[in-house]
């Protein structure tokens, strides 16, 4: 059972220059919540950056990490125009 | 599995010609794929179709429930299928989608997300422009 802190230290290996936030929202140890900061999402659309996020557990999600409800974003985030 | 032919397929919207898995099932099964072949049509017959837990009246997970909610607030008609009584349906869908988690909202052909993205495209005002 994977424990929100190796999430984290897992999505911030995997991509370059990430902070990643992860908490279990249920308690349950398999439902996920994490924010996830970096530099390789700029340019990206969301549903990009969600798959980065994705490719990092591959098979795991929907497995032993059952949710991981993700938001993304850059790390200078300026309002949309 | 079963042997019968997955009932959910029945369920799609598009059931009307219901491709059938027993009869027309070529020799070279590797190309033939009822299941994606019927999914794919789905998305591509319906402007905005939900692929999700439960249906739209039971949601069957909180995540498709809250998807649910966001489309229905914005009065948006929407095709809906449950992907839980096959899991293949899942798993092509999945395939098809490069995408590993229900639901699944597409608008246009296009994968729109799935619940954070719905969810947060909800909140901002993006969603509805998405879904016309």
């Amino acid at each position: 059972m994977p424990s929100p802190e190796e999430i984290k230290q897992r999505i911030e290996a995997a991509i370059p220059g990430a902070q990643a936030e992860v908490e279990d929202y249920t308690g349950g140890g398999d439902h996920f919540r994490a924010t996830v900061t970096a530099t390789a999402f700029a340019g990206r659309s969301r549903i990009q950056q969600h798959r980065l996020v994705y490719e990092v557990f591959g098979a795991e999600i929907g497995g032993p990490i059952h949710a991981l409800s993700l938001k993304t974003q850059t790390p200078q985030k300026t309002p949309t125009q | 599995m079963s042997n019968s032919e997955p009932s959910t397929l029945r369920d799609l919207p598009m059931s009307s010609g219901q491709p059938s898995l027993a009869g027309e099932t070529p020799m070279s099964s590797e190309e033939s794929n009822p299941i994606r072949e019927a999914i794919e049509q789905a998305i591509d017959e319906h402007k905005v179709i939900l692929f999700m837990k439960g249906t739209p009246e039971a949601p069957a997970c909180g995540f498709s429930a809250r998807t649910v909610a966001a489309l229905q607030s914005l009065d948006v008609p929407f095709a809906a299928v449950d992907i839980l009584p096959d899991p293949r349906i899942r798993q092509e869908l999945s395939a098809i989608s490069d995408w590993p988690t229900i639901p699944q909202l597409f608008a246009n052909g296009e994968l729109v997300g799935g619940c954070d993205i719905v969810c947060e495209m909800y909140e901002s005002g993006e969603l509805q422009e998405a879904l016309q």
